[in-house]
């Protein structure tokens, strides 16, 4: 009886066209539509505009030790700040210096000369590591631009300390590799929440209420669970090395639990949500929607320290957010189950927890048994 | 022709209200994921980020640092494990973002009046927060170099031959002045949901009278009718969601003291171009498809990825050719950077009519494609009652 309602499930999800295209063909075609909008990468250069009102020696040696910056392309030469800032406002993610009148003059009587570098705050996001970067070079370049014309004073005193900044894990560093392995995890969630969902609603809207035998109901659930699998070997497989994003740092017995423990976690969650549902386009409607808050909440990109402490806790309810921590802690940052606890023990109260649900909302409720996938 | 535009738009009231799900997906549901992502970005800047410190020189320059980096409200030392390779378990544990490696020998390379190295070895896993890391520990290690730099010459060389360096950078963030992620995410998150569950909203709402058979009764009337009775079926959501982006707007514009530089009313005239805009686009699908289920993955697709493709997150000018063009025929990349102009910089109205223009168009190109097969669609029961 299991495997006949393994067996039907799958022709279900074969037969009805809508579900097709949901569970099957736009798992793929995310996988590659949505790594195109990251390929960008890092924004290592940024367009730079100079205003230079000094118009000295050692002015002119710092504008063109800052069109030489690797972080940094000199994009434009406004004569004004005024003028400065309206190329701002057009140009978007942009940084502008400005080296201020008497800057020679203040070195060499000894005293500091200043450079403003201005970055734009409205594209935040895109241009605060590249500002950073470009504000460590400019402080380098700065003196050394100076040096020339200091040398009279003496050197001035040597920095004391410097910062050596090492990536960990995800050495490339990119938007891509950032964020697509979680976006990868969440398209899996969603696809099967919504692909199980309404093929529930869908018998529910013919067949009206129906119990379900506790075996018909494993079987489907362990048709789902090879289904998401697939996607998980699909996407952490394929995808990622197609992308050549990190990956496949852990053990591949940890990311079968690992895997496995995120896709029952996804498939007892998409059981229990699919008992609720009577129409068959209802789940899409008021799930599809959801996609970009779920994404924010599992704390990839906005960190669970930063997230009011009750809502990162009401956050754990959903398989997405140990799910994309695990996944991401094992094939990213090759980090043990054991390393992962609190990853592994939140999914595993999530099966019980949703598979429970969902064994009650199936097999308790006083209805007539679902026919199809009874025996003949 | 009124008439019908009206009558329309009151049938579609009258649905929502005896549809509690329908009624759902433009009333609690907006509300509750508006709200979601306003409770959880509210803190704007991340404080009391874990780090971990490998001590491995323990002499009094390092013991100050330490203390320093303890002071500094952006970093919480969470332990100070004694080897790199206990740090380098907790960070893999997800118990702290970065580990500060203090070198051996620290304490006597700066006594010898030479350069120190500080590693500091980050996440680049969880890039945002340890983005702000990497930030907080920079400005402690630079401090607290000025200081120890400061005592070494003046021990060497006498106080009066102490000399700051020659030059020094001053950076500011315009427009945005406290760098808070809360004013970039949250204005660009909330029309990305708004625009997303209107979408979804009137694609339903055509697909479901082709999915109930129900469009020949409804659209019974002459051709000029039918299309003012579909534009009265849309103005109902156009109503409710210029609503959502008006709340949304006040809330943190007013409620959160984020300002619009700019105008406001160019800005709620965005949002309309906006849904004109996505209206456009759901007759479009419809039409193309004439099936309720179909035109909801559709929507998924078009609209569901908005947010990533709008360029003012991730840098859309340096990706594929294909990102590129996807990212040109959305809606929503104009609207991104009108919020950019009106509500950040205070850029002229008149810089950010070309981005309402733009928005027409697609209401204007989407419709006239969409439209006619789908009012056509009220004669020919066959395609009716497709899932």
């Amino acid at each position: 009886m299991i495997g006949r309602a393994f067996l039907a499930t799958f022709r279900a999800v074969l037969s009805d066209r809508s579900a097709f295209m949901l569970i099957v063909v736009s798992t793929i075609l995310y996988s590659f539509f949505y790594p195109s909008a990251y390929s960008g990468e890092v924004a290592v250069r940024i367009p730079v505009a100079v205003v230079d009102l000094d118009d000295s020696g050692a002015s002119r040696s710092l504008v063109r030790r800052i069109a030489a910056l690797q972080q940094a392309d000199l994009a434009a030469r406004p004569a004004s700040p005024g003028a400065a800032r309206l190329w701002l406002e057009t140009t978007g993610a942009g940084a502008v210096v400005i080296i201020p009148e008497g800057f020679e003059r203040h070195i060499l009587n000894g005293a500091q000369g200043t450079v403003a570098l201005y970055g734009n705050g409205a594209y935040l996001l895109r241009s605060s590591t590249a500002l950073s970067g470009i504000g460590l070079a400019l402080t380098t370049i700065a003196g050394e631009a100076a040096s020339d014309q200091a040398m009279a004073q003496g050197a001035p005193a040597r920095p004391a300390l410097s910062l050596v900044q090492r990536p960990l894990f995800n050495t490339r560093e990119g938007y891509g590799s950032t964020v697509f392995p979680g976006v990868g995890f969440l398209i899996i969630h969603q696809t099967l929440l919504m692909g199980l969902t309404m093929l529930a609603a869908t018998l529910r809207e013919t067949l009206g209420r129906f119990r379900l035998p506790s075996r018909t109901l494993i079987g489907i659930a362990l048709a789902f669970f090879v289904i998401g699998w697939a996607d998980v070997a699909y996407y952490a497989g394929f995808v990622f090395w197609f992308q050549d994003y990190p990956r496949a740092a852990g053990s591949p017995g940890a990311l079968i639990v690992g895997g496995s423990l995120f896709v029952g976690a996804t498939v007892a969650a998409a059981l229990a949500l699919a008992s609720l549902f009577r129409t068959r386009e209802r789940p899409l409607q008021l799930w599809m929607g959801t996609s970009l808050a779920i994404f924010f909440l599992a704390g990839l990109s906005w960190p669970a320290e930063a997230t009011p402490a009750w809502l990162a806790l009401l956050a754990r309810l959903l398989p997405t957010t140990a799910g994309i921590h695990l996944m991401v802690g094992l094939n990213q940052m090759g980090a043990s189950l054991a390393e992962q606890t609190r990853e592994v023990l939140n999914l595993a109260i999530l099966i019980l927890v949703y598979g429970g649900l969902a064994w009650w909302r199936f097999t308790k409720i006083s209805a007539p048994d679902l026919q199809p996938l009874k025996p003949d | 022709m009124i008439r019908a535009f009206v009558d329309s738009a009151r049938r579609e009231t009258a649905f929502l209200r005896g549809s509690v799900w329908d009624l759902a997906l433009v009333t609690w549901l907006p509300l509750l994921l508006l709200a979601i992502v306003a409770v959880q970005l509210s803190a704007g800047v991340m404080r009391n980020l874990p780090i971990v410190v490998v001590d491995e020189d323990g002499g009094g320059v390092a013991c100050d640092l330490i203390r320093k980096l303890e002071a500094s409200p952006g970093l919480k030392v969470a332990a100070r494990p004694p080897d790199m390779a206990q740090a380098e378990h907790l960070v893999r544990s997800n118990a702290a973002y970065a580990v500060v490696l203090i070198p051996r020998d620290l304490e006597r390379t700066v006594l010898r009046g030479e350069t120190g190295k500080i590693l500091l070895f980050y996440n680049a896993s969880y890039s945002t927060p340890s983005g702000s890391v990497l930030r907080e520990v920079g400005t402690v290690v630079q401090a607290h170099a000025k200081a120890l730099a400061g005592e070494q010459s003046a021990a060497i060389a006498g106080p009066a031959r102490v000399r700051p360096q020659p030059v020094s950078v001053q950076s500011r963030i315009l427009y945005n002045p406290q760098a808070s992620y809360e004013l970039q995410l949250v204005a660009l998150i909330h029309p990305a949901l708004l625009h997303l569950l209107f979408m979804i909203a009137v694609v339903s709402a055509l697909g479901r009278e082709l999915r109930d058979g129900t469009i020949g009764a409804w659209l019974a009337g002459p051709r000029g009718e039918a299309v003012a009775a579909v534009a009265g079926k849309i103005a109902p959501y156009i109503l409710i969601f210029l609503l959502w982006g008006a709340l949304a707007t006040g809330y943190l514009a007013v409620y959160r003291g984020w300002p619009v530089q700019g105008s406001v009313a160019m800005l709620m005239g965005g949002y309309l171009a906006l849904y004109l805009a996505y209206a456009g686009m759901a007759l479009f699908i419809v039409g193309a498809t004439l099936s309720m289920g179909q035109a909801l993955s559709m929507t998924a697709l078009y609209a569901g990825a908005s947010f990533a493709f709008a360029g003012a997150i991730f840098p859309i000018e340096s990706a594929s050719a294909f990102a590129r063009l996807w990212s040109a025929l959305l809606p929503f990349t104009r609207f991104a950077r009108l919020v950019a102009e009106q509500w950040m910089i205070g850029a002229p109205v008149l810089a950010s009519l070309g981005s309402i223009l733009a928005l027409f168009a697609f209401l204007v190109v989407g419709s006239g494609a969409g439209l006619p097969r789908y009012v056509s669609a009220r004669m020919s029961p066959e395609v009716w009652g497709r899932r």
